[in-house]
């Protein structure tokens, strides 16, 4: 069954425009949508609902039977008039099971009207045929004055006038639209509605009674509001790239978390993993009263998958792993190297490691131009670098003694030979200012039963101390 | 009651449990080449599956393995992770030796031993990594020593039946039997035939010269001779490397010996 609700109080100026996707929902529509979740703006004025199954909420109790859903029809709109004057609207209500017929009948009769299955021609014969609705079956407006015409001229004034008339003549005459329109008359026509989209919010929020100050309480909470924005999002074919977590704390401050994902993911318990890893890496500091979640909706990710594209991590438990990662060494501690463009020894920044999507180009990468066919001799650096005593002669390293911070490790014995000085700096117009002696030693402690260790020392040219930098390994 | 042998209880429920008792032969693992051709030649490459651990002490190669390993992965599109337990990974000689960083998840432990087994562990579960390098050269053998075996067999027990390879880069050997392959390295020392002349060139303070902007610690095939090339500039440094199997393992091993020679990078 469908109930329409045709609003008297419209400016007709406003009535011709028909808005199914009307972005700012009008009363009309808010009222419809407070009995049925399936509704249709046709126009401005008016709006139909389907209140099928409604039985429980407004069925008479003891009948079965098409009279019970009269019944239920009834009774629901005499509460849509009801609740229509709470909202100062002057509405026509009217049910029947064509929607077509029930846009019709609300449209001529005043106040309730409720037509059983079966009886829709008997209501609508004596509708006058300037009242039909062309738009309903895609007839623009020069094609209607074109056939409102004819059938002024054949002298047809109601439904039932044209639903009498042979359907071969009709056809003939108007061709397929006036067949759809006999059908309209007949009540015959069959068309789903076009149902109006609820507003679309991908927030979850939630106020809590008592204020909770640990994690595993606030683990449920989270876990119910990510799931209901992620069955949203799925029922949108979206996925989120960005969770921003706003948590109202006791103190009356503001606790704000942003996550930011390198693919679009729209599970609930990855991201649940991935806002609890967050906040017991960077916890509240006070209990929290209301906590809300936003996403920011784009398009899943859409991968094609081969037999020859090389192994990679899936994304999501990739995520999480670095995540944890990130609580086990720190953030700034994980990620992906980025040499910066600077002739000051050991200049990096650490990148959020992501997979790369594309597949690699040759010399995209300026890093790894440099290609050896060769083994190239591998170097550790120290950081930081190890303080070093260096004896010298004629301004030659013939000695060193660094001792790392850990008492088992150290640079020690005689420099046996020596490459240097290989001198460099830079940044002078900087307060970190950098000036080097660098040479290539290498070093045999006869206590020790190692051989020669290859190493990188240095001698700060601003200091003028000596310095381990790393080994040649 | 007599006693029944081992081969009469396997006869007797062979009908009901077929083959299962036969001792299968384990395949050989597959393996990734390291880019050292060297080793490559001799070993077809480090394993896929399995632990290789390269022990050895101060400049006996083992970062230059693991360097000419991650750039060979990166440059074939696998995905790579470093451990770094005490944060020595050289970018200047990685990215000279043409490692890709897009590719490379590098983890930096703080001189923690416990994080560095516990990122090795949550990598190696996260699933979908070519090769994982576990360095621990900077820490004490006494310390390496001391690692429990449990951590070993877990890394092995969660690598075997993927196609990842785990290196771990040790001062001394500590893995053991979790191995499929151990690298022994060592440094057998170093010539420098011109280093005094670079001195002594330096000395008289003309730095500003192009040609003294480079290092020419080139390295040459350990086979040539230093008096074979007297004009140029180069250090020799010999490696030795002892190659040990795990023959529970399988891994494929031509015979021969193993010339190792890195190049220095020229800054």
């Amino acid at each position: 069954m469908f109930a329409c609700i045709y609003s008297r109080a419209v400016p007709k100026s406003q009535q011709k425009v028909r808005n199914h996707d009307a972005e700012a929902p009008s009363p009309l529509v808010d009222l419809a949508f407070t009995f049925s979740p399936l509704v249709e703006q046709t126009s401005p004025d008016t709006v139909v609902l389907d209140v099928s199954g409604q039985d429980l909420l407004f069925g008479p109790v003891a009948e079965d039977g098409s009279s019970a859903e009269v019944e239920c029809g009834r009774n629901i709109a005499t509460d849509i008039i009801r609740q229509s004057k709470t909202l100062g609207l002057t509405v026509n209500v009217a049910i029947a099971a064509n929607v077509d017929v029930a846009i019709h009948a609300a449209r001529s009769i005043k106040g309730v009207t409720i037509i059983p299955p079966g009886d829709e021609l008997l209501k609508t014969r004596d509708f006058s045929i300037k009242h039909i609705d062309y738009s309903l079956v895609a007839i623009d407006e020069n094609r209607a004055a074109e056939i409102q015409e004819t059938f002024a001229l054949w002298g047809i004034r109601t439904f039932g006038d044209l639903a009498r008339l042979p359907l071969a003549g009709v056809a003939e005459r108007l061709g397929q639209d006036g067949v759809r329109l006999q059908k309209l008359a007949q009540a015959k026509s069959d068309r789903h509605l076009h149902l109006v989209r609820p507003p679309i919010g991908f927030a979850q929020s939630l106020e809590l009674e008592h204020a909770i100050s640990e994690v595993e309480p606030l683990a449920f909470i989270l876990s119910r509001l990510l799931n209901q924005l992620c069955a949203n999002l799925n029922e949108y074919a979206l996925a989120t790239n960005e969770l921003k977590l706003t948590l109202k704390l006791h103190d009356k401050t503001e606790h704000e978390r942003a996550i930011n994902l390198p693919v679009p993911m729209r599970n609930p318990k990855t991201l649940l993993r991935l806002l609890l890893f967050d906040i017991e890496r960077e916890p509240p500091q006070a209990p929290i009263i209301a906590v809300a979640i936003t996403a920011e909706p784009i398009k899943p990710r859409s991968s094609q998958t081969g037999l020859f594209i090389p192994l990679a991590p899936e994304p999501e438990r990739l995520e999480i792993t670095l995540a944890r990662m990130a609580k086990l060494v720190g953030v700034q501690n994980v990620g992906s190297p980025e040499l910066l463009d600077t002739h000051r020894p050991d200049s990096f920044r650490m990148q959020r490691f992501t997979v790369p999507s594309s597949p690699k180009q040759p010399h995209c990468n300026p890093q790894s131009t440099i290609r050896n066919p060769q083994c190239v001799m591998g170097f550790r650096i120290f950081r930081p670098p190890w303080r070093a005593e260096v004896w010298t002669r004629e301004g030659k390293p013939t000695r060193i003694d660094a001792p790392s911070g850990d008492t088992r490790l150290r640079v020690r014995g005689q420099i046996v030979c020596a490459s240097g000085p290989w001198r460099g700096s830079g940044d002078w117009w900087r307060r970190d200012v950098w000036a080097r002696a660098e040479w290539d030693v290498a070093v045999v402690d006869p206590k020790s039963e190692e051989g020669e260790v290859l190493c990188r020392i240095y001698r700060d040219v601003t200091t003028e101390e000596w310095f381990v930098a790393g080994v040649y390994d | 009651m007599s006693a029944l042998t081992k081969k009469e209880v396997e006869l007797a429920l062979a009908d009901r449990f077929g083959a299962i008792f036969e001792r299968h032969e384990r395949r050989p693992l597959e393996v990734f080449p390291t880019g050292v051709r060297e080793i490559d030649e001799l070993l077809f490459g480090l394993p896929r599956g399995a632990i290789t651990e390269l022990h050895g002490p101060a400049s006996s190669g083992r970062t230059s393995i693991m360097l000419s390993a991650l750039a060979n992965a990166t440059a074939h599109e696998e995905i790579c992770a470093i451990v770094d337990c005490d944060d020595t990974f050289d970018l200047a000689s990685a990215a000279h030796a043409g490692i890709d960083f897009r590719r490379i998840l590098w983890v930096r432990c703080g001189h923690s031993l416990e994080r560095a087994f516990k990122a090795v562990d949550l990598i190696l579960h996260a699933g979908g990594f070519g090769f994982i390098a576990l360095n621990l050269c900077n820490v004490p053998a006494q310390v390496v020593h001391r690692v429990i075996s449990s951590w070993w067999f877990r890394f092995r027990r969660a690598i075997e039946d993927t196609p990842t390879a785990l290196v771990v880069l040790t001062p001394v050997a500590a893995v053991r039997s979790c191995a499929a392959l151990i690298l022994e390295l060592k440094n057998e020392g170093s010539v420098w035939p011109s280093t005094l002349s670079l001195v002594s060139e330096n000395s008289n303070g003309r730095f500003t010269s192009p040609d003294t902007t480079a290092r020419y610690l080139s390295l040459v095939p350990l086979t040539a001779d230093a008096k074979e090339h007297p004009a140029q500039p180069h250090t020799h440094f010999l490696q030795a490397m002892k190659i040990v199997v795990n023959r529970q393992r399988p891994v494929e091993l031509r015979p021969g010996k193993v010339k190792f020679n890195p190049q220095l990078p020229v800054r």
